[in-house]
């Protein structure tokens, strides 16, 4: 009923579109892989041109939320679709948008049940979108489960190594996520008396106890902490990561366990600000765990995406400790590396699944030498690989330099722990780049291909976003102050 | 007016990117273009460094061109050019060896498979490196630092079907990485403290209210460990001569003259910052000194002729360390200037024999008739009579200023330690030179004429061995000149410093000293390897200890291997996923089972004998009663 005749409703339109694109596939016939395939190109590309859209649109003077859309839907509970984005929002929808696209194009070559495996990927986004734009606690729950859901069945089917129990565990893990999320929203909820879901009617300072406060924001964090992959829950996401064909490893480690950190962001520190100073220094304490752990363990994998996997979980303590930081630039830091971050893994899973589609080993001990058969696509696991080692100019460098910067003023060991684990997380990278592209050309692949242009396309359009936000990252900081500084602001000291 | 400095710098400083990223994506398939648009790219640096350098060389007053390129919170990072005549200096050095250099590797490089590849390197490292020298922050600065360690990582790793050579681009990069965590570290200290990191506001002297003294110390300390890591000095100077595994052209450019010597422009862009803490400033000169003592060591020894040339960069850049940390802001960076020039010219010598003989080894290359390459033989015996500081080459005079500082230090060891490596530098030089003048045996005139390990021909176009040869005698020039300029860049570069300069005794007995020692190196080289029937084998080598010492490196690469080994990949590296096997998953596995085994429990309670279902609703009822009723 608040959706104003002016102003057209820009969020609803992305999720009618992955809608659209769901029905479309659902009403072609089975075996007409390339329609099929192009119809998904389409609408994912749509849902990406409306992001775009949305990032250009979007008034950074003004910030707060904006395209806001409000329809009641069930009056008596007080659950309301109300959709709206800021600053936080905002760089997770154009990272899902183009994680979502380029995962689409990534899976071009799929013959195995092609319209099932869209159909559930389309399932699987239009959760993830609507959970970044909602903002009533029962949608968000709602769009949390509908993204979770066909996880299972996308890795169980269309996986490898150890696919079932992969999917098990993942699904296991979320699950038990989700019944921590689902009493704190209860409990918040019935604790402020409102009879509402609505986040912003529910952010009021003084609605919740200190106490209450501490007691939801703890569920929240172990809730979707442990789909941000926090130490000591991530032992899902590198099985998951593992077991997951390229494009829902993609979506997965690029935008999925964005979404866990998101939560965090949006729930805890949003409803709870005293629990996200109380807790502020566990948070800390385990993402610099994760982020030094994180890439000791990387270093004794022998599978390539297993690598990937760890350094997951190293990338995402960094979002943990610039959260914890308490600060503007640690959220901005925070915000700006889930992007980052998404867009690389993004990258190292598209361009390690072209490579495994061509070779069907993931052994590190069985590549190596591929630079020479396929420079190219080579080529882009080096860049995926230094954009994690956070080489300068490239987007992650200045996630981490600002969480660094924010996280040596509060906890200065901490930090120089963060830090003295990017010479670790080099030498595994490296080690990686080592043992799969370079040495003497390896006569058992010498007679593959290397990518065309048109398989390359997603990869391209990864690398060119990691060097545009490398080279100008005031784009995505701007944006993000938007939303940090006001919420810094109105925290209670 | 400023308009055109900037947009000279501008050009200077973009060119060499655009090449970079027009040859990556657009013209890999065409390797001349590739080669001819670096060249010009470089080339159109060096023209604007040379304007900014005519423009700006007398005006006392930096020039400082900023825009933020990102805010975050309190933080911001400008972008921008510094222009002072120490970045001005250097900015000339960096771009002509760049532009020298690469036009030999046209000649170098002909007919290699990745010469786009290549020649995008080379433009990146080139933009990379102009960057950081004109860099007005710490923070842009060390932006271009990591940079110019990618491009290293690169280069070192070009042929990289060699794995020599990507184990060497790799541990360039992980060494060079261990210095640069403290050097971020101690940028973070210094912003948490200054907020500032402006290189101008940080040589001021009001800095030092801003600190507590020790922490000053710790966070120029820090600073300094990237520039250990950078400059390869002790300990983590082993990546340098494995960093040879390159092609030559890149040694020149990269692991001698410019990227290596960044360290020590860092400490000179740094200079009066450095001299707030004299702790950490007697610990610079104690590191200085322990490098270059110790690659000189390790350059006795060593029959590879670019291990040589790699040892006595070390050294020379320890030296340079030494004239800083000893107080003279000017010997430092006039040996960085008179290095970069006879050690380019020593490496791109080197190559012309590595690549006509195909072979590194300097016996090897004597026998094969190595005198008959006569310009880069003389070339190169020219610049080794700079490097080892004989009069009245460049090398001499800035090796003079960096005598002259460490006299006026209290203690004498540290001028003993200088004069010591200045007859071990001319020993160890001399040796090489003399085993190609005077070989033991000259084999039969078949030069060979063979392809060679990557495929190019060697009956090579006149063409090629002429752009080999134009840079060799170009970049003997200032080796033969520089010398001369000594006053000139004094005042040139003391306009630039904020600080005074402290004014160095003359003492008349010093070069004569310094010079005699470097004579002796050079006797004695010649009675062990130059005359007829020299023994050809040096007084360290006689020794199986000292011989093993030196060339085991003093045992510091065992150290990091068994570092990394031991420690890393079998200590904490398998503690960590081990720990995620068997401890956390295998406590979640654990739940899981307990949860099936669970699930079976309660199950058989409703599922066997009628006597047990009953048992059960009976105590379901009992509970059911004690709750309702109490």
């Amino acid at each position: 009923m608040h959706i104003s005749p002016t102003a057209f409703p820009w969020l609803s339109s992305i999720l009618f579109c992955c809608l659209g694109g769901l029905i479309t596939i659902l009403l072609l016939p089975g075996r007409r892989h390339q329609e099929i395939k192009w119809v998904s190109a389409f609408f994912s590309g749509l849902t990406l041109v409306l992001t775009l859209n949305l990032f250009l649109l979007y008034d950074q003077r003004v910030g707060g939320l904006q395209f806001v859309e409000r329809v009641s839907w069930i009056p008596s509970l007080g659950i309301t679709y109300f959709n709206g984005i800021d600053g936080f929002s905002l760089p997770m929808l154009l990272l899902s948008g183009i994680v979502f696209f380029t995962a689409v194009l990534t899976m071009w070559e799929l013959e195995h049940r092609v319209k099932e495996f869209f159909a559930l990927l389309f399932l699987l986004v239009t959760g993830v979108f609507g959970l970044f734009m909602s903002l009533d606690l029962f949608f968000i729950f709602v769009w949390y489960d509908v993204s979770l859901f066909p996880m299972y069945l996308l890795i169980a089917i269309w996986g490898s190594t150890r696919k079932e129990y992969g999917a098990m565990k993942l699904t296991l893990y979320l699950l038990a996520g989700s019944a921590l999320i689902l009493p704190g929203i209860v409990y918040l909820v019935v604790q402020s008396g409102l009879q509402t879901f609505d986040l912003t009617a529910l952010m009021r300072a003084d609605l919740f106890s200190p106490f209450e406060q501490k007691l939801g924001f703890f569920l929240f964090y172990i809730g979707f902490g442990i789909l941000a992959g926090v130490w000591p829950f991530h032992t899902w996401s590198p099985v998951g990561h593992v077991a997951a064909p390229t494009a829902v490893s993609m979506v997965h480690a690029g935008v999925l366990m964005k979404i866990g950190a998101f939560g965090i962001l949006r729930l805890g520190i949003f409803l709870c600000p005293l629990g996200w100073l109380y807790w502020a220094p566990l948070m800390a304490l385990l993402a610099t765990i994760g982020i030094v752990y994180g890439v000791f363990a990387g270093l004794r994998q022998t599978d390539i995406k297993y690598v990937i996997g760890y350094s997951s979980v190293s990338h995402m303590g960094i979002v943990g400790l610039g959260l914890a930081t308490v600060s503007v630039e640690g959220l901005n830091g925070a915000v700006f590396q889930m992007f980052a971050h998404g867009i690389m893994t993004a990258l190292f899973f598209s361009a390690v699944g072209y490579i495994y589609d061509r070779t069907h080993t993931k052994a590190l001990d069985e590549l190596g030498g591929l630079s020479h058969t396929m420079p190219v696509a080579s080529g882009y696991l080096v860049i995926a690989a230094l954009t994690g080692i956070g080489v300068p100019c490239l987007a992650s460098f200045w996630a981490e330099l600002t969480v660094f910067i924010a996280s040596f003023r509060v906890y200065p060991l901490y930090a120089t722990l963060a830090v003295a684990a990017l010479v670790v997380s080099a030498l595994f990278m490296l080690r990686v780049l080592q043992r799969t592209c370079y040495g003497p050309p390896n006569e058992r692949l010498a007679h593959l291909g290397d990518v065309s242009l048109g398989l390359g396309l997603p990869r391209m359009i990864l690398v060119a976003v990691i060097l545009l936000f490398g080279l100008f990252p005031a784009l995505m900081f701007e944006l993000i102050q938007t939303a940090s500084i006001p919420l810094l602001n109105g925290l209670p000291r | 007016m400023m308009d055109i400095s900037l947009a000279a710098a501008l050009t200077g400083l973009l060119a060499p990117l655009l090449a970079f990223a027009l040859i990556m994506v657009l013209l890999r398939g065409r390797p001349h273009l590739c080669a001819g648009l670096s060249i010009a790219a470089v080339g159109l640096s060096l023209g604007s460094a040379l304007l900014l350098l005519a423009r700006h060389g007398a005006s006392p007053n930096p020039l400082e061109y900023s825009v933020q390129w990102m805010v975050s919170g309190d933080l911001a990072v400008g972008a921008g050019v510094f222009l002072d005549p120490l970045s001005l200096l250097m900015m000339v050095v960096v771009a002509l060896i760049c532009l020298l250099v690469q036009i030999y590797s046209l000649g170098y490089m002909a007919g290699d498979p990745g010469l786009a590849r290549y020649y995008g390197f080379m433009s990146l490292f080139a933009w990379a490196m102009l960057s950081l020298t004109l860099a007005p922050n710490l923070l842009q600065l060390y932006v271009f630092w990591e940079l110019v360690g990618l491009s290293s990582y690169l280069l070192i790793g070009f042929w990289f079907e060699k794995y020599s050579a990507t184990q060497a681009g790799k541990k360039a990069f992980v060494m060079t990485r261990l210095g640069d965590v403290a050097f971020l570290l101690g940028i973070l200290l210094v912003l948490a403290h200054l907020g500032n990191l402006g290189i101008r506001e940080m040589n001021t002297a009001a800095v030092a209210a801003a600190f507590e003294p020790s922490t000053l110390t710790v966070a120029i300390l820090l600073i300094f460990g990237g520039i250990v890591g950078k400059s390869a000095q002790f300990p983590l100077l082993t990546w340098l001569p494995d960093a040879m595994e390159g092609p030559t052209p890149v040694s020149a450019l990269l692991h001698s003259a410019t990227m290596v010597a960044a360290g020590v422009y860092l400490f000179a862009r740094l200079y009066p910052f450095f001299s707030l803490s004299p702790t950490a400033m007697a610990v610079c000169l104690a590191v200085g000194t322990i490098s270059m003592l110790l690659a000189a060591t390790m350059a006795m020894v060593t029959r590879d002729i670019k291990q040589v040339w790699a040892y006595s960069t070390i050294s020379q850049l320890g030296f340079m360390l030494m004239g800083l940390a000893s107080g003279s802001y000017f010997a430092g960076v006039f040996h960085l200037t008179t290095h970069a020039g006879f050690k380019a010219l020593l490496f791109l010598c080197a190559g012309v024999f590595i690549h006509h003989f195909e072979t590194n080894d300097m016996v090897a290359i004597g026998r094969a008739g190595g005198r008959r390459q006569l310009i880069p033989l003389v070339c190169m015996t020219l610049a080794a009579a700079a490097l080892a500081g004989l009069p009245p080459l460049s090398g001499f005079f800035s090796k003079e200023a960096v005598m002259a500082a460490l006299a006026a230090q209290p203690n004498p060891i540290w001028l003993g330690a200088g004069l010591l490596g200045a007859f071990l530098t001319a020993y160890y030089a001399f040796r090489l030179i003399f085993l190609i003048w005077f070989p033991d045996r000259v084999s039969a005139e078949t030069a060979p004429e063979n392809t060679d390990a990557h495929g190019h021909a060697h009956a090579q176009p006149r063409w090629q061995v002429l752009v080999m040869l134009v840079p060799l005698v170009v970049l003997a020039l200032p080796t033969l000149g520089l010398g001369g300029l000594q006053t000139h860049l004094m005042s040139f570069l003391a306009a630039g410093l904020t600080g005074p300069e402290p004014v160095l005794p003359h003492l008349p007995w010093l070069p004569l000293t310094a010079s005699g020692c470097a004579l002796a190196g050079l006797i004695l080289a010649w009675f062990e390897f130059g005359r007829r029937r020299a023994p050809r084998i040096g007084f360290a080598e006689r020794s199986a200890f000292w011989r093993s010492l030196f060339a085991e490196r003093w045992y510091i690469d065992r150290f990091y291997r068994a570092l990394v080994d031991r420690v890393i990949d079998r200590g904490l590296a398998r503690l960590c996923a081990g720990g995620d096997r068997h401890v956390i998953d295998g406590a979640v596995d654990g739940l899981g089972r307990g949860t099936v085994a669970s699930g079976k429990a309660v199950s058989g309670l409703h599922r066997i004998m009628i006597q047990h279902r009953l048992g059960t609703m009976f105590a379901v009822i009992i509970f059911l009663a004690l709750y309702f009723f109490i």
